[in-house]
């Protein structure tokens, strides 16, 4: 029993999984218990529970069945991503809410989880060849189809994972460097073209000598350059289409420092918050930050700042080495993984829980640009966290059966 | 091409791995740097965030007088306070109808406020009726940002007005203010004349701060610390006068009608018993805030009832002067008392005929000084010399400062030899120039203060003391009761001498034949000297100064009545009904000298205090 137990169910993952949970919800109730929202904190809970069973769930679903239905799932996570957009327009409030009956959820949280799946399983198909442009446009596709129909919701910062992910597993799955230059230095460009005429030649710049050092042919090198010209420009011209107030939200998500009483208030109240926790923190519920409600709606996307100020360096660098450990253990599942699926899924997963980690514990202390993605495990929100507990699930999933092929 | 073979490879981990720690790398350092490298300037910043601190402000120290009845007393006083980033500049003019405060000068007063703080209450009426307090009280809900607190203002628990000694309180200025540390805020009254302005460091006392926090809104949301850090306010040290206010009163009443002075001083120490300067005013009008009118109405009223002509005037002091002519004389050896003068009623210097209004025939030094003799001192001016005569000067402390605690003075005028050079050229001035000072005319100018302190020193055998209020200063946080030292000087003069010079100013009230028979107190022997300064613009200036008993004089006094003729028939009744008043009249003895004695008086001082409600 114990050597089955040790052949196939992964402690580790599962470990870490719930020491990050449990510091989420000892987070969430501090950011909550005193301001009004203590229902927050039960609904967690119960969004925990759901959590679990999706763990299990995704733990145990047989892999051959999971790789064939992981192509449909995407499909219909796509329609729904579809059915957000038109019911969104008609539901005033979030357009990424989809309610039905008085249940409602987030579909690009587990879209995020279906697009790395679908990816793995078109990569993990034996005629797939990354060599080859049109499987490789494909690979694309499979992950800027959703990562547009978010951007339309508009939620820029989930368009961010989506994009972030599919790079990590078209490296995993071999393209070669000169393919991540040509996708990478087109999106810099854009940025660059967002921020400005000097940063735009510099980001160029910075694409042509990526372009030219990963270089296989002068051809598709300049087809390639030529691409990220155009994009830029593009970018460009339709900025200045764009109307002030589109700009200015434009700019605020690439320098929130621009908005000093929003997004900027926030990062500066939570480097606050963080920073004065110090070595040994605040004592728990001792936060005067977070118990005196500085950081808006902390209990979602600052939640990191309740155990910085509450835990001190202490707490946060445990959760720090916790996701570390996490993406770590992804690393290894996928790398000692005999199917390609489950190598490349696991990738992906390590991939989305990285951008999210990185993202939002650096925004919390002013490292990155606010963008609103959730830490997860950690902050407060039911979709993320079944959609979360589903992709450890699947981790251990992969490790239990990483010896077939 | 690569492809397959490259899927999943070593190499590709490798990369990923290091990625990985990479992040790990950057958010570790990140956080090093907030939490444990930043720390104490994000701790302050957090601190600054949730915590406020509210000012209580202390209670002015009190001033008792030389009986130790408490004079100057606090009572309440209700201020309508603002805190800017509450408030909603939509209810301005219901704000400012409510305050009774023209819109536009409340929208500036809180423009300023904000400018010093949005987050502070700013007072922006203090001292309002209790009307105006039941209005505010009544639209407390709609008014967000709008309160009142209890402050204290001055009660003032004497008949007399003593406005020219206790002085008064403004509102602190603007430029106060940026040089004021964190003793200050807007709003605060600083003292600016007499006690209350000397003494402010002393008698403000210390703010507390109640420390509270807040919510990211800026709302109260308890005590921080459950009060640990709370600083409480230090209570204003008081003030324990010479000055006796029965006295004050008193004298106050008998200048109702004149304009001029009276500083009565105790002779044995420089106290000063009563300052008038009439006109005056009511300090208790000045207690709180000032209305804006009435200080302009003071300010421009032609009487000047600002103006302290106690230590400010620069009058002549006319005949009042000739004992420091005559102690030159004596001291120096030039006459002794066998030394006389045919008194013709005239005097011919040169081609110019100094003329007196007496013919006093045969004259000493003792019976010029009684019967005032002119041409007695004109004749000895001219052996003396202006050099002895502004050395004698000097040494009963004219033409400098008095070193009073009571607020401006002015140090008058002791004309000199250096003083003639540099006004008329050097040796472009003549011993003529020089004979209406023997008799305290021309160019001298001095204060009643000054006045005051030479009739001590006479009266009490030539010391001259630092005129003064502040007899003791008492500090409650530490019941310590201290003594205020100050400067005397000996005018040296040998005890004949200072005998001859007294002899002669007690002739002038005791003898027929002296020019202050009206200053005569029955059953008491005192001495005295009149004055009558001349005027070019008008009536002259009536002077009178004095002492007694002769013996062992209690009290000395200066007299000044402005445009009021003779100092013998006008100044002279009011010093003796201050002196009689003061000697028979008076309250209780002063408090006992000795040391031990005076910390038991200050306890019981201590204690009225810590008992009053």
């Amino acid at each position: 029993m114990r050597e089955y137990l040790k052949e196939y169910f992964d402690f580790k993952t599962l470990l870490i999984c719930l020491a990050l949970v449990g510091i989420g919800l000892l987070s969430v109730y501090s950011a909550t218990y005193d301001v009004g929202a203590a229902a927050s904190f039960e609904r967690q809970v119960i969004w925990t529970g759901v959590g679990v069973l999706a763990l299990l769930v995704a733990a145990y679903f047989p892999l051959r069945a999971l790789q064939r239905i992981a192509i449909p799932m995407y499909v219909v996570t796509i329609t729904v991503l579809l059915v957000v957009l038109v019911i969104g327009k008609t539901i005033s409030g979030s357009k990424s809410w989809l309610g039905v009956a008085g249940l409602g959820g987030q579909p690009s949280e587990f879209a995020k989880v279906a697009t790395a799946l679908a990816l793995a399983a078109f990569l993990a198909r034996t005629t797939t060849s990354l060599s080859n442009p049109k499987h490789l446009l494909i690979a694309i596709g499979i992950v800027l189809t959703p990562m547009i129909l978010v951007v339309a919701e508009p939620d820029l910062g989930t368009a961010v994972v989506f994009f972030a992910m599919m790079l990590p597993i078209l490296y995993w799955a071999g393209a070669s460097n000169f393919v991540l230059a040509a996708i990478l230095a087109p999106i810099i460009a854009a940025i660059g073209a967002l921020l400005g005429t000097l940063t735009f030649l510099v980001t160029l710049l910075i694409g042509a000598a990526l372009l030219y050092f990963t270089r296989e042919n002068r051809f598709a090198a300049a087809v390639a350059f030529a691409l990220t010209l155009a994009v830029g420009l593009t970018v460009q011209s339709a900025y200045e289409r764009l109307q002030p107030y589109q700009q200015k939200r434009i700019s605020t998500f690439l320098s929130p420092d621009l908005d000093p009483k929003g997004a900027g208030y926030n990062v500066l109240q939570s480097k606050v918050a963080i920073g004065s926790g110090g070595f040994f923190g605040k004592g728990y519920l001792q936060g005067t930050q977070t118990q005196l409600n500085f950081i808006p709606e902390q209990w979602t996307d600052f939640i990191f700042c309740v155990p910085g100020e509450e835990f001190g360096f202490l707490g946060a660098s445990v959760i720090v080495l916790l996701f570390t450990a996490l993406l770590l253990r992804g690393i290894k599942i996928a790398s000692l993984s005999s199917n390609k699926f489950g190598s490349a899924a696991a990738i992906g997963i390590v991939a989305m829980f990285a951008v999210h980690v990185l993202i939002n514990i650096g925004m919390s202390m002013g490292l990155t640009p606010v963008i609103g993605i959730p830490l997860p495990f950690l902050s407060y929100g039911g979709s993320a966290m079944v959609a979360n507990m589903a992709a450890v699930g699947l981790l251990m999933n992969f490790y239990a059966h990483r010896k077939e092929h | 091409m690569t492809g397959d073979e490259q899927f999943g490879s070593a190499q590709r981990r490798r990369v990923l791995t290091i990625v990985v720690l990479l992040i790990f790398g950057v958010l570790m350092l990140r956080l090093y740097e907030l939490q444990l490298l930043y720390h104490g300037e994000m701790n302050k910043k957090s601190e600054e965030n949730s915590v406020r601190a509210i000012v209580q402000d202390p209670i002015r120290g009190y001033m008792f007088d030389r009986t130790g009845r408490l004079v100057v007393d606090v009572g309440p006083s209700y201020a309508i306070t603002l805190v800017p980033v509450d408030f909603d500049m939509k209810n301005l003019d219901l704000l400012a109808s409510l305050v009774e405060m023209d819109p536009e000068a409340l929208r500036d007063r809180i423009a300023r406020a904000r400018a010093y703080s949005p987050f502070l209450p700013t007072r922006i009426k203090r001292d309002v009726d209790i009307q105006t307090l039941a209005a505010i009280e009544e639209h407390l809900t709609s008014l967000r940002g709008i309160s009142y607190q209890v402050e204290s203002k001055r009660v003032y628990r004497t008949k007399a007005h003593a406005s020219h000694l206790l002085g008064y309180r403004r509102e602190i200025s603007d430029a106060q203010l940026s040089q004021a540390g964190d003793e200050y805020r807007q709003g605060d009254l600083v003292g600016v004349a007499g006690l209350e302005a000397r003494y402010e460091p002393l008698l403000r006392g210390e703010k507390g701060y109640e420390f509270v926090s807040v919510n990211s809104k800026g709302q109260i949301i308890g005590s921080f610390e459950d009060g640990k850090k709370n600083v409480a306010a230090k209570e204003g040290e008081d003030l324990i006068l010479s000055t006796d206010f029965g006295l004050q009163a008193y004298a106050e009443s008998l200048m109702t009608s004149h304009r001029g002075a009276i500083v009565a001083l105790d002779p044995s120490d420089g106290g000063i018993l009563a300052l008038v300067s009439k006109p005056d005013y009511d300090p208790s009008i000045m207690s709180g805030v000032t209305p804006l009118d009435l200080w302009s109405e003071l300010q421009t009223d032609t009487s000047k009832p600002l103006f302290n002509r106690a230590t400010l005037t620069r009058y002549p002091p006319g005949s009042t002067f000739k004992m420091v002519l005559a102690a030159a004389a004596l001291q120096e050896g030039i006459v002794d008392e066998n030394f006389r003068i045919h008194c013709t009623g005239g005097f011919r210097y040169g081609n110019r005929l100094f003329s007196d209004l007496h013919v006093h025939g045969s004259v000493n030094i003792v019976e010029a000084i009684q019967k005032s003799c002119n041409v007695f001192f004109w004749q000895l001016m001219l052996k003396v010399g202006l050099e002895k005569w502004t050395e004698y000067g000097k040494r009963f402390g004219f033409g400098q400062l008095t070193g009073t605690d009571t607020g401006d003075e002015t140090a008058g005028l002791l004309p000199s030899d250096a003083y003639y050079d540099a006004r008329y050229g050097k040796g472009k001035w003549t011993q003529g120039y020089i004979l209406s000072l023997a008799i305290g005319q021309g160019e001298l100018g001095v204060s009643p203060l000054q006045m005051a302190r030479y009739a001590a020193a006479l009266g009490n055998g030539g010391i001259v003391y630092q005129p003064h209020a502040v007899e003791f200063i008492h500090d409650k946080s530490t019941d310590k009761m201290q003594r205020v030292h100050y400067d005397s000087s000996l005018v040296g003069l040998s005890p004949d001498v200072m005998a001859l010079i007294r002899e002669g100013m007690r002739r002038v009230v005791e003898e027929p034949g002296g020019t202050a028979p009206l200053a005569r107190i029955p059953g008491i022997v005192s001495a005295g000297k009149t004055g009558t300064a001349d005027n070019p613009h008008g009536e002259a200036h009536a002077w009178y100064i004095g002492f007694a008993p002769f013996d062992h004089p209690k009290i000395a006094i200066a007299v000044l009545l402005e445009n009021s003729g003779y100092g013998g028939s006008k100044s002279a009744p009011i010093a003796r009904l201050v002196m009689e008043r003061y000697l028979f009249g008076g309250p209780a003895p002063r408090h006992p000298k000795p040391a031990l004695a005076v910390t038991a008086a200050a306890k019981t001082i201590s204690q009225t205090v810590h008992q009053r409600p």
